[in-house]
């Protein structure tokens, strides 16, 4: 069950109608409403009013609305709707968007709607014409529209004798920004002014919150150039006002400056190469400056010209790729390209200033098949060349290294018996014979008695040095040394 | 005014988490506003990021369950143009508390007007995106006058936010704006913001 609360600013109403503004409630809780009539002691069965949030049921009052006029503007100081510290639109005070309407008083033909911020101005008007306005708040989110304020009515004053300058422009040029302005008359200075956007927003009366912009106070010409870094990133309003030393003209419309619109979009870094009969293009990134901010993800397509040294015709292409060719073109001809970054939005019509040009020359047609059909016959002729000689050279190295050893065919007419052909045949074989040398008998009595007969045989050779007069010399032929160990066996 | 403390520099943080989220949520009708604020957003990280003065454990015991909503959107798929309002809400929302402080020194000065033009330029590019789409769909659904009167899905999670920004902006009047209590308002909107951050960028990305 809910725990009813009375209603202050509803307890015993005669009317039909109640106040209870005073109520410090949340206006974004559902709350729910019931009502009964009394007379006396008795009183009536409740009557339920649904639940409601009053945010929601809310609606937007008037907005309360002070004028004051120039010759050709009028300053409209709007208040939000609601009171200072009204519950209902305390959250949203920064968020109201005022229109205006407004007339000349004779015709009210002529309407012109304006979104005006509060302590805004709407321009172009004729001097001294009464002219009368009404203004209504919204919220747009919410979707909800306030009710119009009451006309207002005032009268724009007599025409300056100084016109307020015309057509402020803001360009950035290096690391400055280039105020210019329009004036119709000579030998004039300038002042300029400048105040952070979002105080149009927080403030009413902002009037005091413009300052003067470095480098633009008291200047001869249209327009001043003062550095970057007077203003941090966010969004300003600039205004220009003229004088002649003595007297003032109002101020400009003031022009909205908004540091991150401002960007310089650079040109790009474009590199060819040619292939076969078409260019193969690469855009690349732009080159960076030290003072420039990183570069800010713009959605980008270039603009590619391209066109023949030779000829002047021009060929367009709009690409959003970064890496793409340009088929078909003639081979052995210089081309030429250069490119631009455009940003992706037809609203804005931001682009970079053009790339340098690069030249390039094509390759001649069809080469790559020539030198393909080229390389297939060489091959094909080399293979069996190829084989021919490595057959040669095998026959040489066989016939050197591995020689066949067959005797000439009329040898074997010759040579019947079977041990001849032996001896011829087995020349490299060598016979070896046991040789015992042939010594004294003295020499070996007395100087081994002890030593055993089959040491005698090796103990005679050694000693064959001295004694040398019964063996042969090594010299003589292989013949008499055979009978001579037949001889030395037979002893033994 | 009373005097506040120069604590709102920590609420900075979310404002410029809410900015970097919002750059997400920005669709190719925006994309150009996208850029920039990408960029005043980033800017805006940066200047929270400078702030360091820790929290003041004497404001520890005046701290208060603020209840943020956790669920904002009803949906399992909210539609983009619902979470954009949910940042447009709490950008202009933390705008709103960072307007009623006033500045103690001549560089606090400097530092909060940056940051406010920064939560003011999100803020607007918000604003004209969401415009922008809403007289797109205005054309296009004529007819279907319906859904524009009636329209109750996305305010409802507004309202919760409202709510929820409504206790903090009471919780400051009754305690006169104190330092203390700027310090924990201050905490929660850092919290705030990264919970929403956390909870709608993967589903920005999903679209």
């Amino acid at each position: 069950m809910h725990n009813w609360i009375e209603l202050p600013g509803c307890q015993y109403i005669t009317g039909t109608t109640c106040d209870f503004s005073s109520v410090k409630l949340s206006v974004f809780e559902k709350i729910q409403l019931r009502i009964r009539a009394e007379k006396g002691n008795r009183t009536s069965p409740w009557h339920e009013v649904g639940s409601f949030i009053p945010f929601r049921k809310a609606q937007i009052g008037p907005p309360k609305v002070h004028l004051k006029a120039e010759d050709k503007a009028i300053i409209v100081n709007i208040s939000p709707p609601g009171t200072k510290d009204s519950l209902m639109w305390a959250m949203d005070i920064l968020s109201f968007t005022y229109s205006v309407v407004i007339w000349k008083n004779s015709s009210s033909v002529d309407e012109r709607t304006e979104t005006v911020y509060p302590g805004g101005k709407i321009y172009k008007l004729s001097p001294e014409t009464t002219y009368c306005l009404k203004v209504k708040a919204r919220l747009r989110l919410h979707r909800k529209v306030g009710s119009y304020s009451p006309v207002y009515c005032v009268n724009t004053t007599v025409e300056n004798k100084l016109p307020s300058p015309e057509n402020i422009e803001v360009d950035v040029k290096d690391q400055s920004y280039v105020l210019k302005w329009d004036y119709t008359y000579e030998n004039m200075t300038f002042q300029a002014q400048w105040l952070r956007a979002y105080f149009k927003k927080i403030l009413g009366n902002h009037s005091d919150k413009w300052q003067q912009i470095p480098g633009c106070e008291n200047v001869r010409a249209t327009q001043c150039v003062f550095p970057q870094k007077v203003f941090s990133k966010g969004a300003y309003f600039l205004r220009v006002q003229a004088s002649d030393g003595n007297k003032t003209s109002f101020w400009s419309e003031e022009k909205r400056l908004d540091t991150e619109m401002q960007t310089v979009i650079l040109p790009p870094v474009i590199s060819m190469k040619s292939v076969d009969n078409s260019l193969h293009i690469y855009i690349g990134a732009p080159r960076e400056t030290e003072n420039k901010s990183t570069s800010q993800h713009y959605p980008l397509i270039y603009e590619i010209i391209f066109w023949e040294n030779t000829s002047n015709a021009e060929r367009k292409i709009l690409q959003k790729k970064t890496d793409f060719i340009v088929p078909n073109l003639q081979p052995l001809t210089v081309y030429c390209v250069k490119a631009r970054a455009v940003i992706e939005d037809e609203k804005w019509n931001k682009s970079s200033v053009f790339s340098d040009i690069l030249c390039e020359k094509t390759k001649p047609g069809n080469t790559s098949i020539t030198w393909i059909i080229a390389g297939v016959c060489t091959a094909l002729f080399s293979i069996p060349v190829a084989i021919y000689v490595v057959k040669g050279l095998l026959r040489c190295i066989n016939y050197v290294f591995f020689p066949s050893c067959k005797p000439p065919p009329n040898i074997d007419q010759c040579f019947s018996e079977q041990s001849l052909k032996n001896l011829l045949l087995s020349a490299s074989e060598e016979q070896t014979e046991r040789c015992f040398i042939i010594e004294n008998s003295y020499s070996l009595v007395t100087v081994e008695e002890t030593s055993q007969v089959d040491e005698d045989h090796k103990q005679y050779s050694s000693q064959t040095s001295r004694d040398s007069g019964n063996y042969s010399n090594e010299d003589e032929n292989s013949g008499s040394k055979t009978s001579r160990e037949l001889l030395q066996q037979g002893l033994v | 005014m009373s005097a506040k403390p120069d604590v709102i520099q920590k609420c900075l943080w979310p404002a410029c988490l809410v900015g970097l989220f919002i750059t997400g949520i920005l669709s190719q009708n925006c994309a150009l506003l996208n850029v920039h604020l990408s960029t005043v957003t980033w800017q805006n990280l940066k200047l929270l990021s400078n702030r360091s003065k820790p929290f003041p454990i004497e404001c520890l015991q005046e701290k208060k369950a603020f209840e943020l909503p956790q669920e904002i959107l009803s949906h399992t798929q909210p539609v983009k143009r619902d979470i954009k309002k949910v940042f447009y809400e709490i950008s202009s929302q933390v705008f709103n508390v960072f307007s009623q402080h006033t500045y103690k020194s001549a560089w606090e000065e400097k530092y909060l007007m940056e940051i406010q033009m920064g939560l003011n330029q999100q803020m607007e590019y918000l604003e004209q995106c969401l415009e922008e789409e809403e007289k797109e769909s205005e054309d296009m659904k004529q007819m279907e006058e319906k859904i524009w009167s009636g329209a109750r899905e996305p305010l409802l999670s507004n309202l919760e936010l409202r709510r929820y920004f409504n206790r903090i902006g009471n919780f400051l009047k009754d305690k006169k704006y104190s330092q203390c209590a700027w310090e924990i308002v201050l905490v929660e909107i850092r919290r705030c913001v990264f919970y929403y951050f956390q909870k709608f960028t993967p589903l920005l990305r999903r679209k």
